[in-house]
């Protein structure tokens, strides 16, 4: 009974069939595992993590977030390893505990975490907030210091404001040429800065670590506090939020090993907006060129295959053309004839905004070109016989009928292109990107736009925060979180392109090859 | 009696509109021409660049230098420089061949599984699933690949091992379980949906043989592999080697070499499966002795543009493969690769110097070889065309 049962069933066929279904599966458990990764490392950084006080047999004491646990070689236990911060009383913000030492684990909860702008963050438990006034302690220095910090924030935007809108500005306008209103101006807004930097300072914290070293800490550099073990679970929701918003809109910290990714993320777009300015006319009119005007020869043949190649052609190279074209050649050029005053320090003559489009537009023109002509090709012939049998010239025929048919093929093209452009590191890191370019490249000085400057980018910054930095350990959850949003970047656009692609085809239906 | 017919346009507006029509054709040609020729540039001016290496006298270099096996290019003071390229090319061509050979049969694999047995609703979502895969930035898997892959293989190099082994008998083994299940189970788990349902029985038995490998390790191995491998055979190990860039590059070539291997096998008239499975053949049958045959030329291209990938790849290699100029065939150690040496020393190079033209040069290899090979693969894939089309004629 059972074996005609099995008769009907697909037949087995062998071990070779599972190996490719393996094959499959593995595949996609690793994508998906790599996935998985940068999300949780990448978000989980920002979530206030329980802050654990830990008492060694040999009576240490430390507080710290357990970061990972290790299996000792030899098989001889496990240790972990917590983030025990306090880099000025120590000298180190790492502890390695064997497991089999740790006494007794607690999570107090007046345990307070402080971001600094110096040292690094702060464990320990906070005594009093001592200013002018006078001196607070116990659970009302907590609530002050919160006050506090609100204030400290308002204070700093506004001195920000100040040197970013008024200063600066107006130190580039006085480099031109001396003039006493102007001056007089500066003085003013410099004084107002000195008044704000006054109001700042004042008042200090007095700190003790868990194992009762006293530490005073001027408030001036303290960022944030929280007590993690105290926050309910909402509380922690709404930190982290707020966490990765700094994150998206702050500015690098610490030798880029803290603080956010702003100017990284404004470089990143304003680079891959220029390059598809450049790109999408001379992509698109390339493949009217290739499919609608060119002879359909041989060699049209080969060019498109050719175009077709460069595709293939590995980044870098295009990275060396650039160089060698862009920077020394026409930068070198540039610089000569316009900016000769400032020689020998380059103004185009070295890796900027500019050339980085440029290169990066030709990186991704041979997409946009396959693409425009896939979107052409897809467009029946009998369309343009008929335009052209109403009397149409081939200028009307392709503007008013094959066009508007082509434009979400186009887009479809201009996305991948963009997809492309904003993952890629190699050629950037010859023709502009910088370590640390907080100012990002507009401002409200003439031209706006400097095309010259250098700027920061998301995947350069991956690479140079975790290949250049010299703690990596702590860098590492921030380069999860900027590969995280790269990544979520490019997934997006190229999701898009899919789902257009996909309405396209279900429209026109699939593309007859040439 | 015939309709009037309408009105000709006045003989001035036609003229005029023939007249745009010509301009703008001009502007098409000249635009089309120009983009393909900037585009096509690139290989010229690269050689332009190279040239004066081997013509001019003052800058110049015999083709002897260039065979030695050391690259110190001088950048610290006091060094004699040594311009040889062959432990930069001997490093692309490893990085490329491990990397080729974990791609090569996970690729051509699921490229057979979804062109054979997957149902077409699973193949168009795997399709661009596989794409998304193929779109993750260099910089994001070589940063995995080099700080988070190379130190856990460094701590779990057993582990890692014994998984290259564990997950293909864990496949043959779920195939064989699967034949012994009773019907209305097998009715559930379709294996043309085995590329799904296989996922978590992998992650198991990939979690079972990393749990249990240090135990295996302390009893074949003394409780250290590295040390029993340097010790039994003389192998160094470092932490970023050919073995973790061979696994993240093979990685971001998988779905490349795919793609293009699965449009070779579909592309393959349905007749002639058909024909082969109505003789009583099996599926694997009928694709090992007639499909793959009539494919094998576009799988092979699907290959070769997976290998012009993986030479050309620079930031994976950059930063997980150590940078050592070494000349070993060991997988445990590293190798520095032309992409990420240009990468690396090229903005400190001077402009029109010896060294700024051998970079130059290297990036004219990688040109030409990636520009060949494509160009290779693309003309095998048109011949393939022409002839699916004369079978599909002749059917």
């Amino acid at each position: 009974m059972s074996r005609f049962g099995r008769a009907r069933l697909p037949r087995g066929e062998g071990p070779w069939p599972w190996l490719a279904a393996g094959s499959v599966a593995l595949s996609l458990l690793m994508f998906s595992g790599l996935l998985l990764l940068l999300a949780v490392r990448g978000l989980g950084h920002f979530w206030p993590a329980p802050l654990s006080l830990v008492a060694l047999e040999d009576g240490r004491l430390l507080a710290g977030q357990v970061v990972r646990e290790e299996r000792l070689p030899g098989g001889a236990g496990r240790e972990r390893l917590y983030l025990t911060a306090n880099r000025d009383l120590d000298g180190a913000i790492w502890s390695w505990v064997a497991v089999d030492e740790i006494a007794e684990e607690s999570h107090p909860r007046d345990l307070v975490v402080l971001e600094r702008t110096r040292w690094g963050s702060f464990h320990g438990r906070l005594l009093a907030l001592e200013d002018a006034a006078g001196r607070v302690e116990g659970e009302a220095a907590w609530q002050a210091l919160q006050e506090r910090l609100g204030e400290l924030e308002a204070l700093r935007r506004e001195r920000a404001h100040l040197r970013d809108r008024v200063v600066v500005p107006l130190v580039r306008r006085l480099e031109r040429g001396a003039d006493a209103a102007l001056a007089a101006e500066l003085g003013a807004a410099n004084a107002r800065i000195r008044q704000l930097q006054a109001r700042m300072g004042g008042t200090r914290l007095l700190l003790e670590s868990v194992d009762g070293r006293r530490l005073e800490q001027p408030l001036e550099q303290v960022l944030r506090a929280w007590r993690p073990n105290a926050m309910s679970a909402p509380r922690k929701l709404a930190a982290w939020g707020h966490g990765v918003w700094r994150f998206l809109s702050e500015g690098p910290r610490a030798a880029n090993t803290a603080g956010g990714v702003w100017p990284a993320i404004f470089g990143t777009v304003l680079m891959v907006l220029l390059m598809s300015v450049v790109v999408t006319p001379f992509g698109v009119l390339a493949g009217i060129y290739l499919n609608e005007v060119a002879h359909q020869g041989r060699f049209t043949r080969l060019v498109r295959i050719a175009v077709r190649n460069l595709a293939g052609v590995p980044s870098i190279v295009y990275g060396v053309f650039g160089l060698g074209v862009f920077v020394y050649g026409i930068g070198g050029t540039l610089d000569e004839w316009f900016f000769a005053d400032q020689l020998p320090s380059p103004t185009f003559g070295t890796g900027g905004l500019l050339w980085a489009s440029l290169t990066l537009a030709l990186l991704t023109l041979p997409v946009v070109i396959v693409a425009t002509e896939e979107g052409l090709a897809r467009v029946p012939d009998h369309q343009r016989e008929g335009a052209l049998a109403l009397g149409a010239t081939r200028v009307e025929m392709l503007t008013r009928v094959v066009l508007p048919m082509t434009a979400p093929a186009m887009l479809t093209g201009v996305i991948l292109a963009v997809a492309r452009a904003a993952g890629e590191v190699a050629p950037l890191m010859l023709v502009g990107v910088a370590k640390l370019a907080p100012q990002v490249p507009v401002d409200g000085e003439f031209p706006f736009l400097h095309l010259e400057q250098k700027f920061m980018h998301l995947g350069y910054h991956i690479y140079d925060v975790a290949f250049h930095g010299g703690d990596v350990e702590a860098a590492l959850p921030l380069v999860y979180a900027t590969a995280l949003l790269l990544v979520l970047v490019i997934l997006v656009l190229n999701l898009t392109a899919i789902f257009l692609r996909h309405h396209l085809r279900a429209r026109h239906g699939t593309v007859p090859r040439r | 009696m015939t309709e009037p017919l309408p009105p000709r346009p006045e003989p001035r507006r036609q003229w005029s509109r023939r007249l745009r029509d010509r301009l703008a054709t001009l502007l098409i040609t000249a635009g089309g021409l120009g983009v393909v020729a900037a585009v096509l540039a690139i290989g010229v001016f690269l050689a332009l660049e190279v040239a004066p290496l081997f013509l001019a006298a003052e800058a110049s270099l015999g083709w002897g230098e260039l065979w030695r096996e050391y690259w110190q290019p001088g950048t610290l003071p006091g060094e004699t420089p040594a311009y040889g390229m062959l432990p930069l090319a001997w490093g692309t061509l490893k990085a490329a061949f491990w990397a080729l050979l974990f791609a090569i049969p996970l690729a051509l694999g699921a490229a057979i599984h979804s062109a054979l047995y997957m149902p077409p609703r699973l193949r168009s979502r795997l399709k661009p699933t596989l794409e998304m895969m193929e779109a993750m930035p260099g910089v994001v898997v070589g940063f995995v690949a080099g700080l988070v892959l190379a130190p856990w293989v460094e701590r779990h190099l057993a582990g890692a091992l014994a998984l290259a082994l564990v997950l293909p008998a864990g496949m043959l083994l779920a195939g064989m379980a699967w034949t012994r299940l009773p019907p209305g189970l097998r009715r559930r788990l379709l294996p043309g949906w085995a590329g799904l349902w296989l996922m978590p029985w992998l992650a198991l038995l990939a979690t079972l043989s990393l749990w249990l490998s240090p135990v295996l390790e302390g009893l074949l191995f003394n409780g250290d592999l590295r040390h029993w491998l340097a010790a039994r055979f003389g192998l160094d190990y470092a932490s970023r080697n050919a073995l973790i860039v061979g696994l993240a590059m093979g990685f971001a070539v998988i779905p490349g070499i795919y793609a293009l291997a699965e449009d070779a096998l579909t592309g393959v008239p349905a007749s002639l499966g058909e024909g082969a499975q109505a003789l009583g053949a099996t599926r694997w049958q009928s694709l090992w002795k007639v499909v793959l045959p009539a494919a094998a030329p576009g799988v092979f291209s699907a290959v070769m543009i997976g290998a012009g990938r993986a030479v050309g790849e620079t930031m994976i290699v950059l930063m997980a493969s150590g940078n050592t100029a070494l000349m070993t065939l060991s997988p445990l150690e590293g190798m520095r690769s032309m992409a990420a040496t240009i990468a690396i020393e090229l903005p400190e190079a001077v402009p029109g110097g010896v060294h700024y033209r051998l970079l130059f040069l290297a990036a004219l290899a990688l040109f030409a070889f990636t520009f060949l090979v494509n160009t290779l693969a693309e003309l095998v894939r048109a011949r393939l065309r022409r002839r699916y089309r004369r079978l599909e004629a002749a059917t």
